[in-house]
């Protein structure tokens, strides 16, 4: 489970994240909707602990990300859109196994995790060919494997579909989905209201580092009494930039 | 920080860069190769040009009495006396390399003892006249001798008169043992100083810079590792492929000196004169300054945002080795004053050289030593500070 209280981000004088609360349960996907600069790679990174907050904190099954950091990396799978960052010079196995290790696991445990994402993943023809060459849809399928290759109970999506084609997109939709089935706690960061629409039980829609709304797809439609999200998600910020 | 961690970071990072083929080859092949080859062709040079002025000293006379010196020279196997219109022009352009003027009366001078007067003309921005320059002066000598052993024969005067002290020379180490010492005391030091910091710069731009422009540095962060075990699994990565570098420039040199025996006099007939305890010694200060500019390298390469960039930055340290580098290139190594070892880097290169010439002196390995763990110690809490700053790992 995630708990996100008053978490707050200032880069010298610019505030990225201003006081954003909410909350992820357990095989629930949370879609931080947002334009780009809103504030959605900087509240992941936070929850990633790759950054440090300057206010307020998060709980990622009860471990706190400013006094935790490591044992919070221990609970999350993350994984990035665009460039998804292999070593081409390995295979994608030792990738994987890599990430395995660094992430505290026993080179037999690593192992038997490996060979299930493996099959799951349909990459045996290619697990132990270097990562140079390969396909941006083999690409992505190993960079899921190594997201999840130590089991964690959360997973973290920044924009994973950015740039991807059809059939490496549908992946990718796959995947998150199959993590929902495992009962993860999934966010998944993106600015298609289509993707969002698609994959998300509930939605927080961040404007320049602060949350402007949340609630599930239909208490939106609901309440604003719009059935496109897109037209809501409109409205929603131009309210927010004339105010 | 975790050293099961380190070890793993270490261990991926040697593997990737033992898999860049392209990469190891030329940062290992090239210090391997460049002094043989470099000897190879200034031993050949010299040679080359030596073998010419030995069989073909052209030499123009230009004698208005036919003197005998004329004769006596002429007399000489490896002079060839040509003729010229214009010594000065001829000189000049190479076409000769001396001409000797000699007067009509020189040799009723040199029958009435007086002072017979030549002239010699030479080009002395030219490496081969002034090797003939030297040549004909010591035919000149020889003559000069001949004429003074004929006026004390004459006198029933020992020879000897002239010569009241007889000099018999020894030397503390094997003539070409002492030139191959100070050969290397010249050179070993500031190829090792430049390929020190030139040695890591490859592996600190891939694990820097690299890292961000491939996407893996994010990733890597969100692992369970801690930045300073990831940093230090780096740090010795690229540590260790500069110091096989480093090595591979030794053992070029130690190359170059054996292939070239006896092209190059200066540098002692390829004499290998280190004793293996100065080699290790030397090896130990690489490994050091290697460290140094490891960190330091991987501090700027994790500041930029791509390889280009990351090699803009890091370019200007060669520059500044070259400093320390060519200040301390003609420094005798028995005569270094002490405040040189206080000198960041000039302490290496000269304790380098005391090292080469069998020098151990004990306050000069300690204040280079402090200095040395002073340097690496600052690098390191400065690539710490660097991994750790948020504002430079997602610097955009």
């Amino acid at each position: 489970m995630v708990e996100v209280i008053n978490l707050r981000k200032n880069f010298k004088k610019i505030t990225a994240v201003n006081n954003i609360s909410f909350t992820v349960n357990k095989g629930e996907i949370l879609g931080l909707l947002g334009e780009n600069g809103a504030g959605k790679t900087t509240t992941l990174r936070l929850l990633a602990t790759m950054l440090k907050a300057t206010g307020g904190t998060a709980r990622i099954n009860g471990f706190d990300i400013n006094n935790e950091p490591e044992k919070v990396r221990g609970q999350i799978g993350i994984l990035f859109g665009g460039e998804v960052g292999l070593y081409d010079r390995l295979t994608a196995k030792e990738n994987i196994q890599y990430f395995a290790e660094l992430n505290g696991m026993a080179k037999e445990e690593a192992r038997r995790s490996i060979e299930y994402l493996t099959k799951s993943l349909e990459m045996e023809e290619y697990i132990d060919r270097r990562v140079g060459k390969f396909s941006r849809g083999m690409k992505q399928k190993v960079a899921i494997a190594r997201s999840v290759v130590h089991e964690p109970s959360v997973m973290l999506f920044d924009e994973p579909t950015a740039g991807l084609d059809v059939s490496a997109s549908r992946i990718v939709q796959d995947f998150i989905l199959k993590c929902k089935e495992q009962k993860k706690a999934i966010i998944f960061s993106s600015h298609s209201m289509q993707e969002v629409g698609k994959l998300c039980d509930r939605i927080v829609i961040i404007h320049k580092g602060i949350v402007i709304e949340q609630g599930t797809i239909e208490e939106l439609k609901e309440k604003y009494h719009i059935n496109d999200m897109e037209e809501i998600f409109m409205r929603l910020v131009g309210e927010r930039d004339e105010k | 920080m975790k050293s099961k961690i380190t070890f793993l970071v270490f261990k991926k990072e040697l593997k990737d860069m033992y898999r860049d083929r392209k990469t190891l080859i030329v940062s290992i092949l090239v210090p391997l190769l460049i002094f043989p080859i470099m000897f190879y062709f200034i031993g050949r040079g010299q040679d080359d040009t030596n073998k010419k002025i030995e069989n073909n000293l052209k030499v123009a006379i230009v004698d208005e009495g036919s003197s005998s010196l004329t004769s006596f020279l002429k007399e000489q196997k490896d002079i060839k006396v040509t003729e010229s219109k214009d010594i000065n022009s001829d000189v000049k352009s190479g076409n000769l390399l001396v001409a000797l003027e000699i007067p009509k009366d020189f040799d009723s001078s040199i029958g009435k003892e007086v002072q017979g007067k030549i002239t010699l003309t030479y080009d002395n921005s030219s490496y081969p006249s002034k090797m003939a320059y030297d040549k004909i002066n010591q035919y000149i000598n020889k003559y000069t001798e001949r004429v003074v052993t004929e006026r004390l024969t004459k006198r029933n005067i020992n020879i000897a008169i002239l010569a009241p002290i007889q000099v018999e020379t020894k030397t503390s180490v094997k003539e070409n043992e002492g030139k191959s010492q100070y050969f290397m005391s010249l050179i070993l030091p500031m190829m090792l100083l430049i390929y020190c910091v030139a040695g890591p710069m490859a592996a600190a731009v891939d694990q820097g810079a690299g890292e961000k422009e491939r996407g893996t540095l994010e990733p890597l962060l969100t692992t369970q590792a801690s930045r300073m075990s990831l940093l230090w699994g780096k740090f010795l990565a690229i540590t260790v492929l500069g110091f096989i570098i480093s090595l591979a420039s030794i053992v070029g040199l130690i190359i170059a000196t054996k292939l070239n025996k006896g092209a190059m006099e200066s540098m002692g007939n390829g004499e290998m004169a280190i004793s293996m305890t100065s080699l290790f010694l030397v090896g130990v200060v690489a490994l050091l300054i290697t460290m140094v500019f490891g960190a330091l390298e991987l501090s700027i390469s994790i500041y930029a945002r791509s390889f280009k960039e990351a090699q803009t930055y890091i370019s200007p340290l060669m520059v500044l080795v070259f400093v320390p580098a060519y200040g301390t290139y003609m420094v005798d190594a028995k005569n270094i004053d002490s405040y040189y070892f206080h000198i960041p880097l000039a302490n290496s290169a000269c304790i380098m050289k005391e090292f080469i010439a069998g020098i151990f002196n004990y306050t000069h390995i300690f204040t280079t030593l402090a200095w040395m763990i002073v340097y690496i110690v600052a690098a390191l809490l400065f690539a710490g500070y660097m991994f750790n700053k948020e504002e430079v790992i997602f610097r955009t």
